[in-house]
């Protein structure tokens, strides 16, 4: 039973999130879905899921078109799906995991009360056996290993029997092995003549597994392609379309005198033999790809987490990092990936967050007062252009953008030398994403240095004065954004091994 | 802003004093010698033994911890101190009470911070959660305060010990002095300090905290050997209230203290809360009590009334919360 979209819109307030979308996925195909975050995937992936509704436009399967109110609806359908996030409950076996919700029963009590745990095994058995899966079903799922998980879950969307599969980045957290037992098995499915779909970021592990590649970009199909003309570079072209080039003011210098120097750092199952070195004034980006160890070198450069060996060098002092109260005070500082997790306290005040990292400095004779904060808080509100009403109301109720801006202005608050900038725009609109270029900029000019990780690839190459290429946990390539396209950064992202 | 909607918003921010405030004003009315300084004074006096330890409290569960042990700690340190007073001034050793008692006191409250560091150590190192060590030492030292003593009361204390715990400064009750001055170093230490930011900080997010470069793992610590430290100083001044030291004082109080806090507006998910309402829940309940004695209330009704005032004072902070979401 194909599926085929016609027409498929989605509008949320203010955005739209897709246009026109028509596809045709055919059953015994594996096809694959790519495009850069914000492209509309997993929205789409969503609608199918019948966790959405579409603004206009009709799902068609079989060519009879069908309505998806409810994941229930569409799993009734045969739409089932494996999503990103693994969802097996730890403490339960494989086989209720298998059958949580729908647990065959038998008569107790003269009533069917009771759990046929005899047929739960039996029928988990029967669905595991088409796997190549030597499990028992009588194992907790916590105690499985990630890509077993994997399985299971894939097994539990198969015994619902569907007619479509959908994989939601399945590889993400599958060493390269494990990719390969999960390819195997979906090639197997495929063969067996339902829909696949597979939604991935990897484009180098299409060739393996694909048969047909659409792209999607801002929310449109920019091209469906037969897998042998889908090379990395030309699936790059489809995703980003003709960037614009924002440049980097002429202005922004780099000084001779090192600010940082990392020397040779390694942190075991993150990142290895990691060395470079940082300009005063620099903007260096780190691109790579999800698991490249980007922010886990951001991480243990601040003390966040413990290195096992390697050094950095600030101002002729050699220090191993250990805790981000040791590198604070050594001027490093660290805007984290998670800004809502780790980078504010959301039921305290924008004053209370913005002073915080600084509340050494903020002190005279011991005592600290709300009015001093004011006067520091009030100065850095303005100087980073942003709009807070009350400065005591939590920060949970500003705009993402504003809450980057609370969480750059408590480290510069605690005039630092270099800032380390994890995921800097993720989640803010392109107004605020502007601003912290700007902010980005300015601290360049005043000799502080950054160190910049984004997936947004055309940020780096926009903002940064070089960019260092990450691929499994090891720095495989230094580009000149001014001399490198996107397309020849996301080849470099994807390839690593070859290193220069 | 009119007159009246400053008024109510105002009264919104303090509703806890106003209903102190009626309160007061009606047992003032109804309950002959109530307003009297003696009886007010008495009133300090009677709160002033876990209200020490309550301000601590509410520095530890700021911080998103919590002690269970204080009770036991209270009654614990009172045994020590007394034990200690009775070994060195025995004939074994032979030291006057003068010199046995300072240094049996400076023993106790050292101990006591050895029991809090104890509790953040096995926090911060190990991860064990601090209800789960404090109910430990609850037990333990109440055991403990048993063994030392062998279950007889020891009275060992020389006549003028009963100054820590009866003894008056200008008309004012020594124990209340050190109560409204351990207020007021809390007080400062909370709202004025880096320190009393980064509890605030480690509470409302411990990793963001951490993240910002605070030692979380010191600012854990410290409250727990705080706290502890206050618990062993409030032992010290009610066995000089009792004059001796006892196993089966203090039971429970661990549940008072933490209920005045709570009574007082602080969250018990951390992160939230102030030293003032620790004050004002202190002085409700020991109102309450008072007025309830002197109205000639069965005790029994106490009880009942406290935890009425827990549950109440719980459910206005949450509308109030709800109300400034909406």
């Amino acid at each position: 039973m194909p599926l085929e979209t016609a027409g498929i819109r989605k509008e949320y307030p203010g955005t739209v999130a897709l246009k026109d979308v028509s596809l045709r996925f055919e059953e015994g195909k594996i096809h694959a879905l790519v495009g850069k975050n914000g492209a509309g995937k997993s929205t789409l992936v969503k609608i199918f899921a019948g966790a959405i509704q579409p603004t206009a436009g009709s799902i068609l399967l079989n060519g009879m078109p069908v309505q998806l109110r409810s994941p229930r609806e569409a799993l009734e359908r045969g739409i089932a799906a494996v999503h990103q996030e693994l969802s097996l409950v730890p403490e339960l076996t494989v086989a209720e995991n298998i059958f949580l919700g729908r647990l065959p029963v038998r008569k107790g009590f003269g009533r069917k009360l009771l759990v046929d745990w005899r047929e739960v095994e039996r029928r988990a058995e029967e669905t595991l056996a088409g796997f190549a899966l030597n499990l028992d079903v009588r194992m907790k799922a916590g105690r499985l290993g990630v890509a077993q998980q994997q399985m299971v879950e894939i097994a539990k969307a198969m015994s619902y029997n569907p007619a479509v599969l959908m994989l939601d980045e399945p590889t993400s957290a599958l060493a390269r092995r494990e990719t390969g037992h999960l390819f195997e098995l979906l090639h197997r499915l495929a063969s067996r003549g339902i829909v696949l779909l597979y939604i991935s970021h990897r484009l180098q592990e299409l060739q393996e597994i694909a048969d047909v590649v659409s792209v999607l970009r801002n929310g449109e199909v920019a091209g469906t392609i037969g897998i042998g003309d889908a090379s990395p570079a030309t699936l790059a072209g489809l995703m980003f379309g003709q960037t614009i080039r924002a440049e980097r003011p002429p202005d922004i210098p780099q000084h001779a005198p090192p600010a940082l120097e990392v020397r040779n750092l390694t942190r075991r199952g993150a990142f290895s033999n990691i060395s470079f070195t940082l300009a005063r004034g620099e903007i260096l980006g780190i691109a790579g790809l999800l698991g490249a160890g980007r922010t886990e070198l951001l991480r243990a450069i601040f003390g966040a987490d413990p290195v096992d060996s390697g050094v950095l060098v600030i101002n002729q002092t050699t220090i191993r990092p250990t805790s981000p109260g040791q590198m604070k005070r050594f001027g490093i500082a660290l805007t984290p990936e998670n800004r809502k997790a780790e980078g504010l306290i959301q039921n305290a005040s924008t004053r209370f967050n913005m002073c915080l990292a600084s509340l050494d400095r903020l002190t005279t004779g011991g005592f600290i007062t709300r009015e001093r904060e004011r006067t520091v808080v009030r100065s850095m509100v303005k100087n980073l252009d942003m709009l807070v009403g009350d400065m005591e109301a939590p920060v949970s109720l500003l705009s993402g953008g504003n809450q980057q801006k609370v969480v750059a202005g408590k480290w510069l608050n605690t005039a630092p030398s270099v800032i380390l900038f994890d995921e800097p725009t993720r989640g803010i609109d392109v107004q605020a994403k502007q601003q912290m270029f700007q902010i980005i900029y300015g601290l360049s000019r005043k000799g502080i240095s950054a160190i910049v990780v984004s997936s947004e690839l055309e940020e780096l190459l926009d903002i940064c004065h070089r960019i260092l290429v990450m691929h499994s946990g090891r720095i495989v390539k230094t580009l000149e954004p001014r001399r490198t396209t996107i397309e020849q950064l996301v080849v470099a992202c994807m390839e690593g091994g070859t290193a220069t | 802003m009119s007159i009246r909607t400053r008024f109510s918003s105002y009264l919104q921010s303090a509703v806890l004093e106003f209903v102190l405030l009626i309160l007061c004003i009606a047992l003032a009315l109804v309950a002959p010698g109530f307003l009297t300084a003696e009886n007010l004074l008495n009133v300090l006096r009677n709160v002033s033994m876990q209200g020490v330890i309550a301000f601590g409290m509410t520095m530890v569960i700021i911080a998103g911890e919590i002690d269970l042990s204080v009770g036991s700690a209270v009654a614990f340190s009172g045994c020590l101190t007394a034990y200690l007073t009775e070994a060195l001034t025995g004939p074994a050793a032979g030291w006057s009470p003068a010199a046995a008692v300072p240094l049996a006191m400076g023993v106790t409250l050292a101990v006591g911070l050895l029991l809090g560091t104890f509790t953040g150590f096995m926090r911060t190192r190990y991860q064990v959660p601090s209800f789960i060590t404090t109910l430990a030492l609850l037990t333990g030292l109440m055991g403990a305060a048993e063994l030392i003593t062998n279950g007889f009361p020891i009275n060992s204390f020389p006549d003028w010990y009963n100054f820590f715990g009866g003894g008056y400064v200008v008309g004012i009750p020594f124990p209340a002095i050190i109560f409204l001055l351990v207020f007021a170093v809390v007080h400062i230490l909370m709202n004025l300090t880096a320190f009393g930011r980064a509890v605030y900080a480690v509470g409302g997010n411990a990793e963001a905290a951490r993240l910002s470069g605070i030692n979380v793992k010191f600012v854990k610590t410290a409250v727990l050997a705080f706290t502890a430290m206050l618990a062993a100083l409030s032992g010290i001044m009610q066995s000089a209230e009792i004059m001796a030291g006892t196993a089966t004082t203090a039971r429970g109080w661990e549940l008072d203290v933490i209920a005045a806090v709570i009574i007082g507006g602080t969250s018990l998910m951390g992160g939230s809360g102030r030293v003032w309402g620790t004050m004002i829940g202190i002085v409700f309940l020991g109102i309450i009590i008072n007025g309830m004695t002197l109205l000639n209330i069965s005790e029994y009704w106490q009880h009942v009334v406290r935890g009425v005032l827990i549950l109440a004072a719980v459910l206005l902070n949450r509308i109030q919360a709800g109300g400034e979401k909406s």
